[in-house]
């Protein structure tokens, strides 16, 4: 890799101590807490609606919190143009003045931009098929979508937020951008926040992975650490039970005498041999099954404490 | 301060909103004016035009627009509230102030011209044509400013609080206004309040409209601080 | 091609692995480099990097300042070492747990892997010595 943008890559960029959002009626962050270094790409995961954009908002200054610190390359976003010059943030369906073209849109980000590279604005909008002079207001969902990723991967922001900013662009278009992002990161390292719920899609491209959902995180952990750490066994339940003793347990399916238990634990060698000589199937879990699964069991656990809560209030 | 001239730059990227438009409305008013004058029989007359208005209305309806169409993109550009505001009315500032001086000039043309050579008065409007240059030039730019920080106002209201706010805005303006009406009526000083008015010189009527605009724009800078785009 | 639910720098370093035991990079030989293994695989380029570096610290990659990471000398003896230690834990075990479940008694067992080396002789002619 080459030319970093951070002067500082193992300094955390952004940190983020019990951060609360709340709403009138929800809580759409609930006391998050999070340190990222610099110069990796990060994959903020989470169903629609979990906190993913507010997220995004309160980091780049666009958004309010209601409690906790904030603080991106050393200093509060909020009205700080210190902080706000180098970062940059696409959001799903972006507005644009009234009677822009595409091209006026780029002029724009030209001027705000330090790291702006024009020539790269126009390869990239060859390569989404943009026509440049057409009111982006007569444009097509995709094509809208294409100014929007054109515009954040031409920035070369130091910190560059993606809020699923590819949600009307077909599956070729997506492909052009995860491969343009992935080469335009290894020319340009810097720091990339993408947001998606298209996990498959994107999982390969992320070095470090944060699961929201309600407001909470759920998981934050290097990707490669997570592709490994669960399995599934699969096999008699009296044989599987024993087995998984003592494990975190994901998720349970039960058939008949047959049982399915996905446990979140590296197996070791030894257990491998124990798994295949008890007749035990090992089956690996991907990055997604495991982002589903946890996010289920989150899900679980909250309406447990619902209730309970609820139990305890009607006593 | 680079990042203030820039909004102003990204302001004028489609040169109709801020030059285009301004430019197209006063000449056309004063065109369609003249010819509706040459065709008016000749009787010595003073003809009175409120072309020069004209603009002025155009200059609300772009203190809306600054905001609405604009601000969300400049979040975009990873824009502070503060630098947008300033850029913003800054541009404006330059905007109203070229306009005003070509307002003076247009009055001074037209005296010398003898209204245009048809007796008509669009510019050099004599309750302020009295008053020397810097004054006339002054009140222009006061009326033209409040114009606009109205339209902005309402716009961050909007913006920050949506229909809701324009409502209550909306009401509470009328509630204001009409309340004043009413203690006036009541109190039987209409006359009075008659002899102020008449006593208003364009100096005085700068002043006050200029406190009026000073409460607009820190309303609207306290507005937009919390406004999400 | 890339394995979803294994790390993925494991699968880089295997796949290098599997090019220099099978004699398609050659000792000394330039391995692309982890912007062009990321590209072409169409993964984080960290975790390419993180796979080439691991074989570096287990000696199988060197690094030339400012041209790129070679084969290093004698890491194919090195690495065929290994996975003939492996194979045993990889194959053998597997293979006998089977056979004991089919009924396959070790004689019999001995036979067939006899029958496959004579039969398979010709095919794998040339590649890793006999």
């Amino acid at each position: 890799m080459n030319r970093p943008l951070h002067t500082e890559p193992e300094a955390p960029v952004i940190e983020l101590r019990s951060v609360c959002k709340r709403f009138k009626d929800t809580t759409a962050l609930d006391s998050v807490s999070l340190s990222l270094a610099g110069n990796r790409i990060y994959g903020l995961l989470g169903r629609n609606g979990a906190g993913k954009t507010t997220l995004m908002s309160v980091l780049t200054g666009q958004g309010f919190h209601s409690s906790g610190e904030v603080r991106v390359l050393g200093g509060s976003p909020y009205e700080n143009d210190s902080v706000l010059n180098r970062i940059c943030f696409i959001r799903e369906s972006q507005k644009y003045p009234d009677d822009f073209t595409p091209l006026q849109a780029f002029k724009s980000a030209a001027l705000f931009f330090r790291h702006w590279d024009a020539d790269f604005a126009l390869q990239l909008a060859g390569e989404f098929q943009l026509p440049l002079k057409r009111r982006i207001k007569k444009l097509s969902r995709g094509q809208l979508s294409a100014v929007g990723v054109v515009i954040g991967l031409a920035s070369r922001a130091e910190i560059t937020f993606f809020d699923e900013p590819y949600l009307g662009l077909d599956a070729v278009a997506r492909q052009i951008f995860y491969d343009r992002l992935v080469q335009d990161f290894s020319d340009y390292p810097r720091t990339i926040i993408l947001s998606s719920h298209l996990i498959d899609e994107v999982a390969n491209l992320l070095e470090h992975v944060i699961l929201i959902d309600r407001g909470r995180i759920v998981l934050d952990d290097d990707a490669e650490a997570i592709r490994g750490s669960a399995v599934t066994v699969t096999g008699a339940a009296s044989k599987v039970e024993p087995f998984v003793a003592g494990l975190t347990v994901l998720h349970r399916e039960t058939l008949a005498s047959l049982a399915s238990v996905t446990v979140e634990a590296g197996l070791t060698e030894a257990q491998r041999s124990e798994a295949a000589d008890l007749g035990l199937e090992i089956a690996p879990v991907s990055l997604q099954q495991l982002v589903v699964r946890k996010t289920l069991a989150a899900a679980e656990e909250f309406s447990a404490n619902a209730a309970a809560t609820e139990m305890e209030v009607s006593r | 301060m680079n990042r203030v001239l820039n909004v102003a730059r990204m302001q004028l990227i489609n040169k109709w909103t801020f030059l285009g438009i301004p430019a197209i409305i006063m000449a056309s008013a004063f065109l369609i004016t003249l010819a509706i004058w040459a065709l008016i029989p000749e009787t010595g007359e003073t003809k009175y035009a409120g072309s020069g208005q004209a603009v002025m209305w155009y200059f609300l309806a772009l203190g809306i627009q600054s905001l609405t169409l604009t601000f969300p993109f400049s979040q975009a550009m990873s824009v502070s509230r503060r630098t947008f505001y300033l850029g913003t009315l800054g541009l404006f500032a330059v905007v109203a102030l070229a306009t005003s001086v070509i307002y003076y000039v247009l009055g001074l043309v037209e005296t010398a011209t003898g209204g245009w050579g048809m007796n008509g008065q669009m510019y050099a409007l004599g309750w302020i044509a009295a008053e020397p240059g810097p004054v006339q030039i002054l009140f222009y730019f006061i009326s033209m400013i409040t114009l606009f920080m109205i339209g902005f106002w309402f716009a961050t209201v909007y913006k920050r609080w949506q229909a809701t706010g324009m409502l209550v805005a909306g009401i509470g303006t009328a509630a204001v206004l009409l309340g004043i009406v009413a203690l006036i009526t009541w109190q039987g000083r209409w006359p009075q309040v008659g002899q102020w008015f008449a006593a208003q010189t364009p100096q005085t009527v700068a002043g006050w409209a200029a406190l009026f605009c000073a409460v607009l724009a820190a309303g609207s800078y306290l507005t937009l601080r919390r406004a999400t785009p | 091609m890339i394995d979803e639910s294994r790390p993925i720098f494991l699968q880089i370093a295997e796949r290098i692995e599997n090019d220099i035991v099978s004699g398609a990079l050659a000792e000394e030989a330039q391995v692309p480099s982890t912007n062009e293994f990321a590209a072409f695989y169409r993964i984080n380029p960290a975790t390419a990097a993180k796979g080439v570096n691991r074989l570096v610290e287990d000696g199988i990659l060197y690094k030339r300042r400012g041209i790129g990471m070679f084969v290093a000398a004698g890491a194919r003896e090195r690495l065929l070492a290994r996975h003939r230690e492996d194979f045993a834990r990889q194959y053998v075990q597997p293979l006998v747990q089977e056979a004991r479940k089919l009924g396959i008694g070790a004689g019999q067992l001995t036979d067939m892997i006899k029958h496959s080396y004579t039969a398979t002789q010709d095919l794998t002619e040339g590649s890793v010595a006999q």
